[in-house]
């Protein structure tokens, strides 16, 4: 992925070329203006983790984030598992506290007791 | 944590998640789609969702998810390593008209016309404080991207830009270096507002009598406008789909709600010296929130000589979201008049309103934020949350979890009385002073 898409939007990216400059000695008087933007941190790339080979016989962790319709969403996942896959083991979880904040204690469950998680965002 | 996932998100926010997951580092993070919305939705609806396809790709969703947890990983997933990123050069040499339209489309300006922020107008800005032109001023970020940095001279061109005097510059850096951005993330559209506190309102002729709130004073009008180009430029906000996803935006972004208070018409004590300042110190207070109502719309006329504002206010808190605070604009009519009720302090006017803007139960659960933040909360011990939502649906609770989520501020030119209100939560002052 360029970096400057991972700067800004798409759109941005796309739009953010130097337009040729209309200079000619009888043109109008170019200026030399500051570009605004601040300074982005580098990004660190993560590795992402190993898949499973299979999912039966393993437990998923089905996290709700507490955005409305979310925990709808993932009984209806859990009640699919059911019918189609009853080899996994589902675990229902709601994140501790408001969506916008972090909850070490399951992220701390889950990698004691889980192999894998679906986390689903409502809205 | 070393352990697959596969996050679900709706259709809506594809380009959000995906941009999202690659700034944090993870490119090619197997997220997949459901459609849009989720909320509202009838169980046996929501199932239909998990049996069909995922609409992004078309394929079913339930395989997608499965693959996303067993497919074996590329070389690509398995990258590491750190990737530089670049805004483009630190200047543009051209045209006047063919810069104008490159800001334009770059997405640096907020569609209005700018001043050009010139090496020339940028080294005068920078002549209104003493900090040097490369000292780093803060972070800001656009939600929940990390924040990017900034320096004297990169805050100084959005200041140009909005039409910033010189000696303004110190303010609007007070407000950088908060790292608070007036553009915030949020699908709620999200209002800011600044109050001006200090002999510094005089000095660069802030308005705060008659249109305080309105496009009457220089000051007022350009360093709200700075506010909004810092958050677009040095956080990086404000780009819709991708760091704004406010459904209806809001048309109080363009420069904010900028409140110099009236200090020598008010009763009571300024802001500032509320929050642990001298009278002579030069502040600037930030909040945020949804917008600012008039007092006009509530229960209780003026017309009335027995017209009781802190009823007034009681009434037009009542609409208010709880997540966020209330901050009353009164004008200095509205707030003599308080003080003549009795309310000698702003204190004792906030405690009355805190015991007198009730609720109940029952109403309060209705409330979209309520289950939103404030039950993840109650489920998690916290107060007073938590003893809320253990009471019966008829008990009576406050509009405001506490006290101190309601602020008082004075503004306005007397030819009337009338307050304002504001579902606006305080948040941070910002000594001006330490930026000249």
């Amino acid at each position: 992925m360029s970096p400057v898409l991972l700067a800004t939007s798409k759109t941005e990216a796309q739009q953010q070329k130097a337009i040729p400059a209309k200079s000619s000695s009888s043109g109008p008087e170019k200026f030399t203006v500051v570009n605004p933007k601040g300074t982005p941190p580098p990004i660190q790339l993560i590795p992402m983790a190993p898949r499973l080979d299979t999912l039966n016989g393993k437990t998923v962790y089905l996290v709700d984030t507490g955005f409305h319709g979310s925990d709808v969403l993932l009984h209806q996942i859990e009640a699919w598992f059911g019918r189609n896959m009853p080899g996994v083991t589902v675990v229902f979880r709601r994140k501790a506290g408001p969506y916008m904040e972090d909850d070490p204690n399951l992220w701390k469950e889950i990698k004691a007791k889980g192999n894998a998680v679906i986390m689903a965002v409502g809205h | 944590m070393g352990i697959p996932s596969a996050p679900l998100v709706t259709k809506a926010f594809k380009d959000l998640a995906l941009l999202n997951a690659a700034k944090r580092g993870m490119p090619h993070e197997r997220i997949c789609f459901t459609p849009h919305p989720v909320w509202g939705k009838t169980p046996e609806e929501v199932r239909a969702y998990v049996d069909g396809p995922d609409p992004v790709t078309g394929k079913p969703l339930m395989k997608e998810v499965v693959d996303a947890l067993t497919v074996p990983l590329s070389d690509d997933d398995k990258k590491g390593g750190v990737v530089a990123v670049s805004t483009g050069p630190a200047t543009y040499t051209d045209a006047a008209d063919n810069l104008q339209e490159l800001y334009l489309n770059n997405g640096y300006t907020d569609f209005l016309p700018i001043i050009l922020p010139t090496e020339e107008k940028v080294d005068a800005m920078m002549k209104g404080t003493s900090r040097k032109p490369d000292e780093t001023v803060g972070k800001m970020a656009a939600g929940a991207y990390p924040p990017w940095s900034y320096t004297v001279r990169q805050v100084a061109a959005s200041a140009v830009m909005a039409g910033c005097r010189p000696e303004y510059f110190p303010i609007v850096l007070a407000i950088a270096s908060s790292g608070v951005a007036s553009l915030f993330s949020s699908t709620n559209s999200f209002a800011f507002a600044m109050v001006i506190n200090g002999p510094i309102r005089d000095k660069l002729e802030f308005n705060y009598g008659i249109g305080a709130l309105g496009p009457f004073a220089q000051p007022n009008a350009t360093i709200g406008r700075a506010w909004t180009l810092m958050s677009k430029n040095l956080g990086n906000g404000g780009i819709p789909g991708d760091t704004y996803l406010g459904s209806l935006g809001n048309n109080l972004n363009y420069n904010n709600v900028v409140i110099a208070e009236h200090e020598d018409a008010s009763p009571w004590v300024p802001f500032h010296v509320q929050r642990g300042f001298k009278k002579e110190d030069n502040v600037v207070s930030l909040f945020r929130g949804l917008g600012v109502v008039p007092g006009q719309v509530a229960r209780g006329s003026s017309a009335n000589e027995n017209v009781q504002f802190d009823y007034q206010m009681s009434d037009l808190f009542s609409t208010f979201t709880g997540f966020f605070g209330a901050l009353i604009i009164a004008d200095p009519l509205v707030a003599a008049r308080l003080k003549e009720q009795g309310y000698n302090t702003k204190e004792k006017l906030i405690d009355w309103l805190y015991r007198n803007t009730t609720q109940t139960v029952k109403d309060y659960k209705s409330r979209n934020y309520a289950y939103l933040f404030d039950y993840p909360r109650a489920l998690r011990g916290d107060e007073p949350w938590a003893s809320w939502y253990k009471m019966p649906d008829d008990a009576v609770i406050p509009h405001f979890p506490h006290a101190s989520d309601i602020n008082i501020v004075v503004a306005g030119g007397q030819t009337n009385a009338y307050p304002q209100a504001g579902n606006l939560s305080y948040g941070v002052s910002v000594s001006i002073d330490k930026w000249m």
